[in-house]
């Protein structure tokens, strides 16, 4: 018994290039094939022919045109090029895929909330009362309750949260502020929900609450400082996103029951039946009516923040002395303080473009090495 | 100066370290090109558009192969782009003994044996002739093919085989002792 012939492992044979075990294998099967001996000689001879063949010499003048040639390209290969030679289309594609990541990175940052500028914002116009004609009116067309919806459905799947800020400020004329306070508002496209005034031992103060759209609620807070002098400002957000879930899922529910209690009523003849359902029906609206009030509250609490603010006007210091020391030094550390908080939000705002960039940029490097690797791999 | 050096003077844009370059390997890929395309002229544009090519993609090498292997791929690839760009001409015909130089002024190839090895060589299909040029003129290690072709090993193997095969069917009778007189 003979293995089988290695006509094709021989020509890696004559070269060396087998591995040991191939090596082996092919010499134990020569031991025993005349073929297979015939074979390697013949291919010995051949590889003998083949490399006879002289090399060939470059001719005369091909380095020297090599070298005008390559002078011609310029003096430097393009070593310290970073940007790719591209046929035009190409650049103009990438150009305007730069400029497409610039701008889209751009409205990000300036965005001030994320998603929740999108939100539809409210006005002070449009009361309660009126949004729930509008979903009375909706409700019998409606099949499962589905535009029955509880305000601002539609935007569930973002956080709701009430925002709001208790802000103290001295002032020197508790009219002026009055007034400020008024345009700082309007400008918010908010509104002045409520405001006081008194005088408390000749000392006249008011308290004012402002209703602002969430996303210029930063903005609104630190425009008070425009105002007078902040003594005290506190911020409290409350999360109500489960709450309203929780009630939007409980109002389905009830409306589903509803719908039940109809088709009921549309069978049925008895008298006793009916007015049972009747009753049914009364209970299951109160109390969708509760649930969906509460909701629209919610709803109401967290498209529009809430700001007291308390005014006091300032108590004139008539210490007597030339100079008032603790006054300056007080300005000082505050002229301190408030530098030293807009370099931190200088910084961060730097940090948080570098963050925001570096996805970008990995994509961007990732697709940089692909394109080299890709004209390498043409050459 | 070593080969290393060279590359980073030229990446530097000194071109006389390039010239220097180009002189050493010159002849070696001027051989490459003849080989694959089959004929002088032709190989001039390849090993020329070669080191034109070689010179604007150096910031691409980083040494990580030599600096022959990467210039032998640069190389065949410029061949093989001449060789297809004259594929609307005929190709050469099988029966090399039939056929003239078409070259007369093809004074390398002047004894019969060489001009019949090259011919042969010629009428490979394209990717043996070059599996085999590498091999068996360029004296280039199975391995070394592989990087250059970017194909596995056994690749490079069976290309080399069966061009060996084909060599053998065309030059029959240049070997007399591996003619029918032995296997009797
Ligand atoms: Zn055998």
């Amino acid at each position: 018994m003979r293995s089988m012939h290695v006509t094709d492992a021989l020509s890696a044979y004559v070269d060396g290039a087998l591995n040991e075990g191939e090596r082996a294998h092919v010499e134990r099967h020569l031991e025993t094939c005349e073929d297979c001996r015939h074979h390697l000689s013949v291919l010995r001879d051949l590889v003998t022919t083949v490399r006879s063949v002289a090399p060939v010499a470059a001719p005369e003048g091909f380095r020297a045109q090599v070298r005008a040639r390559v002078e011609q390209i310029g003096a430097r290969p393009a070593a310290t090029r970073w940007w790719p030679r591209l046929p035009m289309p190409w650049r103009v594609l990438s150009a305007a895929a730069a400029v497409l990541v610039i701008g889209i990175f751009a409205v990000n940052l300036l965005r001030p909330e994320g998603p929740v500028a999108m939100r539809e914002f409210r006005g002070p116009g449009e009361s309660p009362a009126v949004t729930g004609d509008r979903m009375r009116s909706a409700a019998p067309s409606a099949p499962e309750g589905a535009q029955r919806a509880i305000p601002g459905q539609n935007t569930l799947a973002l956080r709701r949260v009430i925002r709001t800020a208790q802000v103290d400020v001295e002032v020197d004329k508790v009219e002026d502020a009055a007034e400020r306070l008024l345009r700082i508002a309007e400008e918010a496209g908010g509104f002045i929900a409520d405001s006081s005034y008194a005088e408390t031992n000749g000392v006249p103060h008011a308290s004012f609450v402002l209703r602002v759209p969430v996303p210029r609620f930063a903005g609104v807070v630190a425009s008070l400082d425009g105002v007078g002098r902040v003594a005290r400002r506190s911020i409290h957000g409350q999360d109500v996103t489960e709450e309203f879930v929780d009630l939007e899922a409980r109002v389905r529910n009830l409306e589903r029951h509803e719908q039940r209690l109809l088709t009921f009523m549309d069978r049925t003849t008895k008298v006793s039946e009916l007015l049972a359902i009747e009753q049914e029906l009364t209970r299951v609206r109160g109390e969708v009516e509760s649930l969906t009030g509460r909701a629209r509250y919610l709803s109401n609490q967290s498209d529009l923040a809430t700001l007291s603010v308390a005014v006091r006007q300032k108590t004139k210091k008539t210490s007597g002395a030339l100079w008032d020391f603790g006054a300056t030094l007080q300005r000082m550390q505050a002229a301190f303080v408030a530098t030293v908080r807009q370099l931190l939000a200088g910084v961060e705002t730097i940090a948080v473009a570098a963050s925001a960039l570096i996805p970008v940029l990995a994509f961007a490097a990732v697709g940089w090495v692909l394109f080299r690797r890709w004209r390498m791999a043409r050459i | 100066m070593n080969d290393a050096e060279l590359v980073a003077r030229s990446q530097q844009g000194d071109t006389d370290a390039y010239d220097q370059l180009v002189g050493t390997y010159q002849h070696r890929i001027f051989s490459l090109a003849y080989r694959i395309t089959g004929n002088r002229e032709d190989a001039w544009d390849a090993a020329q558009e070669a080191f034109l090519k070689a010179y604007r993609n150096l910031y691409g090498f980083h040494g990580r192969a030599a600096f022959s292997t990467w210039l032998h791929r640069i190389a065949v690839n410029a061949a093989l782009d001449v060789v297809r760009r004259r594929a609307a001409q005929p190709p050469v015909p099988l029966d090399v003994t039939l056929r003239s130089l078409d070259d007369p002024a093809d004074e390398v190839m002047r004894s019969d044996l060489q001009q019949r090895v090259h011919r042969a060589i010629a009428a490979l299909p394209v990717e043996q002739r070059v599996a085999i040029v590498l091999r068996d003129l360029q004296g280039l290690r199975y391995e070394e093919i592989a990087g250059v072709l970017r194909i596995p090993i056994g690749t490079v193997r069976s290309r080399i085989s069966r061009g060996r095969e084909m060599l053998r069917v065309m030059l029959a009778d240049l070997a007399p002792a591996s003619g029918e007189g032995r296997t009797a």
